[in-house]
């Protein structure tokens, strides 16, 4: 048991609670130590409630005092992207235009952590309306990387990655549209699941592109995103894009050897241009793979910038049309960049929106046929690892558009396509950052993602190394 | 296709209700260009009777190796 009990994994810390070894109260208290040590230089959270937090902690171990035990995630404080309505709370998706708004309602996932006895820490920042990749936020300050202050946390899940890795929550809700989760999951060094579109309802989930828009959860370990999923995913009358597929036993596929699986690593474009960090570790990846009994192959995808392309256009189309109103009423409410991301979705024909919705099935089919002979593909999440806040600030630095770009170009494909993605912090460059890949799997087959990545973890320990103190 | 100019733009978003000015459009034209190449190969090249509700069929396909 360790001494810090928020330096424990979220799966330990539930049972932890549960069989009284630990109490709630102990376990929010040592999230509150952390987060009053490090909020001040990473700006992880967008609200802290520390009083309300131990007052639900204590009702908890009262509870379970009493025998009642409410379920897998009894007594345990959590932290979420600031997205996720709450009923009674200020939901400010990061922005200015909603800093006052308060939710009426529960979002179906955040509610299903709840029924099962999590309790609320606060809220985690993000980048304005979830509609940037490396977590500036013009109207609250950029996000830090608790690896390097003064690095980018990846975006738009930028409070949710930073306060996972620094050990502030035991997890936390992302989004994940053209790799908000998959992103900040590699800069900060956590575990990050972008489901299968529809895996998870996204209802009471603030929309940015309703077709490519996915809930999942950033956490410590492969077997913690199996916990959360498997309480999250499923049907739900709010939102009848969520998927009505049985819900497997995503914590038992955590358990399983990877003998038998074959794993692809793509011939090209997620292999190119990469530093040689990140293609050292992509190479260190695949022989751990390998000694733990996957066999590994070549695949040769369908043209990856043409989804590319798909992913931008469907996006901007569903942002600019989300946020219609606004852009007449309140343009000078935005943040300069996130102002210039939702007008390009102007420029955009309706024909061409729907001719690119339209070549979605087409363009899954044909990745499902080139990836037939493989379980998952394994690939870089991006091509480097976290540039600095200043490199990527578009408004002071020349060069960041193509830093951006750069960022962005392994994640958006898996969006179009709407295929699962588990980031697995997979090793560090020379400069101490980290550096994750990414494992790509079927629709709706998640489970053997957790599989290949709970296997790596057993034969690795990036995912439990921590930042130093700060 | 080729991508569209500022004065496509300027047109464009004028219909959509949201008009926007001269700079504003030749940002948006540089920034949004390289999506609209990159999707050329694909525009103007679908057959007839497909709808965007084919994916929900291609992400239903069973799928053993």
């Amino acid at each position: 048991m360790s001494s810090e009990p928020a330096l424990m994994s979220l799966a330990a810390i539930a049972k932890a609670i549960a069989a009284r070894q630990v109490s709630s109260h102990e376990a929010t208290r040592s999230c509150l130590h952390r987060i009053a040590q490090w909020q001040p230089k990473l700006n992880a959270f967008m609200a802290i409630e520390a009083e309300s937090a131990l007052k639900a902690a204590d009702e908890a171990d009262a509870a379970l005092a009493k025998g009642e035990n409410r379920g897998a995630l009894h007594g345990v404080p959590l932290a979420h992207k600031d997205m996720y309505y709450d009923a009674g709370h200020v939901v400010t998706c990061g922005s200015l235009i909603r800093r006052d708004f308060v939710a009426t309602s529960t979002s179906t996932a955040l509610q299903r952590l709840k029924d099962a006895g999590s309790i609320r820490l606060g809220s985690l920042q993000m980048a304005e309306f979830a509609y940037g990749p490396t977590g500036h936020n013009y109207h609250h300050g950029a996000v830090h990387n608790p690896w390097k202050f003064g690095s980018v946390t990846g975006g738009s899940s930028s409070g949710s990655g930073s306060a996972v890795a620094a050990r502030l929550t035991f997890a936390a809700l992302g989004s994940d549209t053209g790799g908000s989760i998959r992103m900040p999951a590699h800069f900060c060094g956590v575990t990050g699941l972008k489901v299968s579109y529809g895996r998870i309802s996204r209802a009471g989930a603030m929309p940015l592109s309703q077709s490519l828009d996915t809930v999942g959860p950033l956490a410590r370990t492969a077997e913690d995103c199996a916990l959360l999923l498997g309480l999250m995913a499923g049907a739900d009358a709010e939102d009848p894009t969520a998927s009505t597929l049985p819900v497997p036993d995503y914590v038992a596929a955590t358990t399983a050897s990877l003998k038998g699986l074959k794993i692809g690593v793509p011939m090209a474009f997620y292999v190119d241009d990469l530093d040689a960090d990140v293609a050292k570790v992509l190479d260190d990846t695949i022989a751990v793979l390998k000694r733990e009994g996957a066999d590994i192959v070549k695949v040769e995808l369908p043209d990856q910038r043409q989804l590319t392309a798909a992913c931008q256009l469907v996006l901007a189309v569903e942002a600019a049309a989300f946020h219609k109103r606004w852009l007449i009423e309140r343009p000078q409410d935005y943040g300069p960049q996130v102002l210039m991301r939702l007008q390009n979705g102007l420029a955009i024909p309706a024909v061409l929106y729907l001719e690119v919705m339209r070549w979605r099935g087409p363009a899954l089919a044909a990745h499902v046929a080139a990836t037939s002979g493989v379980d998952a593909v394994l690939a870089p999440v991006a091509p480097v690892a976290a540039p600095t806040i200043a490199e990527s600030d578009v408004g002071n630095s020349p060069n960041a558009e193509a830093v951006i770009q750069r960022l962005t170009r392994f994640t958006r494909p898996i969006n179009y396509l709407g295929l699962p993605s588990l980031s697995i912090p997979s090793g560090f460059n020379a400069g101490g950052l980290p550096i994750g890949m990414q494992l790509i799997g079927r629709s709706f087959d998640e489970a053997t993602l957790l599989t290949i990545g709970a296997a790596f973890q057993r034969a690795t320990d990036f995912h439990e190394r921590v930042p130093p103190a700060a | 296709m080729s991508a569209p100019s500022p004065k496509d733009i300027r047109a464009v978003a004028d219909s959509a209700g949201v008009p926007v000015d001269a700079e504003v459009a030749a940002r948006i034209a540089n920034s949004i260009g390289p999506a609209f190449e990159g999707f050329a190969p694909i525009a103007g090249t679908l057959p007839f009777d497909l709808e965007p509700a084919s994916f929900l069929l291609a992400q239903a396909v069973k799928v053993s190796r």
